[in-house]
């Protein structure tokens, strides 16, 4: 049963290495900082719910601390409820700052309203 | 500035003290009453800018359910299969992404409406909303999407999807 | 109990932090600098809640509670920031016009 549940939450961490390793690939490769931006939030999104859901397995089943258990998911709960403000600021302040694309973007309805 | 209202004050003063609870874990009385002060403090300073409207929104069950099972069951279902679609870009080299912000028309019209909305659109890897304008009564969001290729109103309605009729139901 | 996977995880989120500061080094504009280091935050976060319950010590969950919050407020400041600073600079160079 203790295997079985070790089994499981590696498996969890190893959805939210994986996802992870796709936002940070996405960061070093992508073309203009708003696709990097995307990218970015694959981290914020399944890697943290893969290793915070793994962890909170441990947690609770095989170490046994509660107080660790309901911090693990304090955490997950507040990327995930916080991170979009962060990351809809820098992507507004960004565009607003004039920074845009090498390659123009073909629809672009933000710069075409604000002329 | 805004006036600080009693109902927000009581609001945010349950959820700081809630927190306050959870992250030191242990039921003393000196511990409360520091509890009880500290986030009292808190509340009394940010209410008004976090609660402008009806503060116990959560106090309907139905509601709270509603909205339960929305960010448990249905939300991550379309957050996976964005990340999949993302990491199938991503692997696949970075090549075939088209970037473009589209103009979507929202129909919620409450603040808490479009700030659900809003941010349940930044956290789908591949849209990002970037700016909100209003233009007649009628708000938009303007959305950066990895692969644009329609404008406009057509776009939307593959972003938005089932959140905003899920959100919807909780806040019109 | 043998808990060598966490210690492996916590050591790739880890090496996934620093791959991020390549970005911060050579990104081109302050955004891209900005976007790398608010992911290699959310990595450490990751990096210490693992390692956290590899060693059974409390202190290293807040240390990551107080990262997490503290990150998301340092990309909001540089964002608003960045709106700001450049309606201020047009402003200055409409009075320059006039």
């Amino acid at each position: 049963m203790l295997h079985l549940l070790m089994i499981i939450s590696d498996v969890l961490i190893g959805i939210g290495a994986f996802f992870a390793l796709i936002g940070v690939l996405g960061i070093l490769f992508m073309p203009d900082v708003f696709s990097r931006m995307q990218a970015s939030t694959c981290v914020t999104t399944l890697g943290i719910i893969g290793v915070c859901l793994g962890a909170l397995l441990h947690a609770i089943f095989i170490v046994g601390s509660p107080s660790s258990a309901v911090k693990i998911a304090l955490i997950g709960l507040l990327v995930l409820v916080t991170n979009p403000v962060g990351s809809h600021a820098l992507a507004r302040g960004a565009y607003r700052a004039g920074i845009r694309p090498e390659q123009p973007m073909e629809i672009d309805e933000l710069g075409r309203d604000s002329q | 500035m805004r006036k600080t209202k009693f109902p927000a004050v009581i609001a945010t003063f349950i959820v700081c003290f809630a927190f306050w609870l959870l992250l030191t874990w242990t039921v003393d009385v000196q511990n409360l009453i520091a509890g009880t002060v500290v986030s009292l403090l808190a509340a009394l300073f940010s209410a008004r800018f976090f609660i402008h409207e009806s503060a116990f929104w959560l106090a309907n069950p139905l509601k709270f359910f509603v909205g339960l099972f929305y960010w448990v069951c249905v939300f991550p279902l379309d957050l996976i299969k964005s990340n999949l679609r993302m990491a199938a870009l991503v692997l696949g080299g970075c090549k075939d992404v088209k970037p473009g912000i589209v103009k979507v028309p929202v129909s919620l019209k409450s603040e808490y409406g479009q700030t659900a909305l809003a941010n349940s659109i930044t956290l789908t890897p591949g849209t990002i909303t970037m700016d909100v304008a209003e233009q007649d009564g009628q708000t938009y969001f303007y959305v950066h999407c990895i692969e644009a290729d329609r404008p406009g109103a057509e776009a939307g309605e593959s972003i938005k999807g089932r959140m905003e009729k899920w959100i919807g139901r909780i806040w019109k | 109990m043998n808990q060598t996977d966490l210690i492996i995880f916590a050591v790739f989120f880890g090496a996934l932090a620093v791959t991020c500061l390549i970005r911060l080094v050579a990104g081109p504009t302050g955004a891209d600098r900005m976007v790398a280091a608010d992911t290699a935050d959310v990595l450490l976060c990751c990096a210490m809640l693992l390692f956290s319950i590899y060693s059974g010590r409390g202190i290293y969950l807040d240390i990551a509670i107080i990262g997490a919050m503290l990150g998301v407020v340092n990309t909001m400041l540089v964002g608003r920031f960045l709106a700001k600073g450049r309606r201020e600079e047009h402003a200055a160079s409409a009075d320059d016009h006039q």
